[in-house]
């Protein structure tokens, strides 16, 4: 059922509704705040499951804290379970929701979403750079990075939606995709602001070709793909929003915080963001290599161009891993050695200034759509507008801007301790995003989701991004960083 | 809580909904603001080298 089917509704419904936004915006703060205790030396989330790539199933899981290791890879799945079940479990219970009946579907579900996780990390599915095929001693992979775990748990979800309809039923109570969004998204925040801190020192001297970056994906990026899926591909707004964001912004992150701030149905965003991540793959495989070929003597060009034209972090990140080895191959070939480091790290930092603004963006969408466009018959009075804005937005800035203020306002001890606190938070964002993912698969019927429309979706996305995106990217870089070489090694 | 429902969502995408005047003053002013920005940045650029 939408939102505005919601609104339409009746008030019970929308109350119950409000009441998940701010539910997800306590479960998001109760996680950030148990992280934060561990900066005063109490750890509270040490215990946390991890999962790293993989080739030995023994060696993949592990408590993201080194004072939890004695709790093992299956302990730490298991307090992870038990906790989230403990408070998910209360949660729903606010919402007048059947805690029996949700507790053991949530089990099954948790055990599926999370196997899907760790099956996504296997090196073979996962490993990216051919450092990491060495590493793990494989000839090949498919590249998805361990963001293809997400892939995975969407399509165990597809495979029970398509295969086993009754069982999807019964899961029905634990399939809550929306709540487990707006968690995760609350979460995010935390994330953004210690990765942006982290590379202050470099994004200060390319806080101009930073903003280039930003203007370039808010402005020019997400207006021009907004009006194209709109006006020739006939998208309705719904879709159109996380679409564009997908493509222009930074992704999955991006489509689902501006698909929750205009009150997208969640399949939107996560269909989207699905589609994002094949993309990415794509990217992945092939500009690395035009990289090398055509601008290998311009090693911060194609940085900061892959930065602008792939759409996820982890994809991003590992495309500018390649990117740098294949041009400081090419360059040594020509006797030429660049310090290594610099060719990531401008990706990283384009990347990165990109993503800190989403939490405005999707500020600035959600007052526009519940002000002008989501106001319903009447003119929304200012209450009213209170009332529909999504809520765990502002869960997401108040932890970006606590984290933030953390990391380069306070002591250099707290901002030394941060990043730590915000990696055992991002577990839980993590696992939040795959049920999310999972729980969208086993609302779908894949067969009709393609007779409905999911290829021209894909379209959309070939047209911007192979159209439009990397060439634009690809003049603003050049406009920005010629000229501009690394060090080179001593 | 709602459920939603995947195959009326892929439905909607389609939806017969035309350009409101706000989607076109925020495309508008977004691309007319980005170009604008970008050229300034693009003269700043050329005065303020980058320094690594």
């Amino acid at each position: 059922m939408s939102d505005i089917a919601i609104k339409a509704s009746e008030p019970i419904a929308l109350k119950a509704q409000l009441n998940e936004d701010w539910l997800a915006v306590v479960i998001g703060l109760l996680v950030y705040a148990a992280a934060l205790v561990s900066i005063g030396g109490i750890d509270l989330l040490g215990w946390a499951v991890t999962t790293s790539v993989y080739t030995d199933l023994a060696k993949a899981l592990a408590p993201v804290a080194k004072a939890y290791a004695w709790l093992g890879g299956g302990g730490a799945l298991f307090a992870t379970y038990a906790a989230l079940l403990a408070v998910l479990s209360a949660g729903v219970a606010t919402l007048g929701a059947d805690v029996r009946k949700f507790a053991v579907a949530f089990t099954v579900v948790f055990a599926i979403a999370y196997a899907s996780w760790i099956a996504g990390s296997y090196a073979y599915i996962a490993a990216v750079t051919p450092a990491d095929q060495q590493k793990f001693g494989i000839a090949w992979s498919l590249k998805l990075t361990n963001e293809g775990g997400f892939v995975v748990a969407l399509l165990s979800g597809l495979v029970i939606a398509n295969f086993f309809p009754r069982f999807a039923a019964w899961l029905r109570e634990a399939i809550r995709p929306e709540l487990y969004i707006k968690i995760a998204i609350v979460i995010l925040g935390a994330t953004v602001a210690v990765t942006a801190a982290g590379r202050l020192n470099l994004a200060s001297s390319l806080l101009l070709r930073g903003a280039a970056a930003i203007v370039e994906a808010y402005l020019i990026y997400w207006a021009v793909i907004y009006y194209v899926a709109r006006k020739w591909f006939g998208f309705s707004r719904e879709w159109s929003v996380p679409l564009a964001s997908g493509i222009s912004i930074c992704g999955v992150a991006a489509a689902i915080a501006t698909g929750g701030a205009i009150r997208a149905r969640p399949s939107v965003p996560v269909l989207v963001s699905s589609l994002v991540v094949v993309f990415a793959v794509v990217e992945v495989l092939i500009l690395p290599f035009l990289a090398q070929t055509f601008l290998w003597q311009e090693p911060l060009v194609a940085g900061a161009w892959i930065g602008l034209a792939i759409k996820t972090d982890g994809a991003a990140v590992a495309g500018g891993g390649i990117t740098e080895s294949l041009v400081m191959a090419k360059a040594a070939a020509e006797g030429i050695r660049y310090q290594p480091g610099w060719i990531i790290a401008t990706t990283t930092t384009v990347k990165i200034f990109i993503d800190i603004f989403i939490g405005i963006w999707a500020f600035i969408l959600g007052y526009i759509w519940t002000n002008h466009i989501d106001r319903g018959p009447d003119r929304a009075k200012p209450i009213e507008i209170w009332q529909r804005f999504p809520k765990f937005i502002l869960g997401f800035i108040l932890v970006f801007a606590v984290s933030l203020w953390l990391a380069v306002g306070s002591t250099p001890e707290i901002a030394k301790a941060l990043p730590s606190a915000a990696g055992e938070a991002n577990v839980f964002r993590v696992i939040f995003f795959i049920l999310t993912f999972f729980s969208i698969g086993v609302l779908s019927d894949f067969r009709k989701l393609w007779q409905q429309g999911f290829g021209k979706l894909a379209a959309v996305y070939f047209v911007s991004l192979f159209g439009f995106v990397i060439w634009v990217g690809l003049l603003i870089s050049w406009l920005f960083f010629s000229g501009f070489k690394p060090p080179l090694a001593s | 809580m709602s459920q939603p429902d995947i195959k009326n969502d892929v439905g909607a995408m389609n939806a017969a909904e035309p350009l409101l005047p706000i989607e076109k003053k925020l495309i508008g002013w977004s691309l007319g603001l980005g170009i604008v920005f970008l050229i300034g940045l693009i003269a700043l650029n050329h005065f303020v080298p980058i320094t690594l």
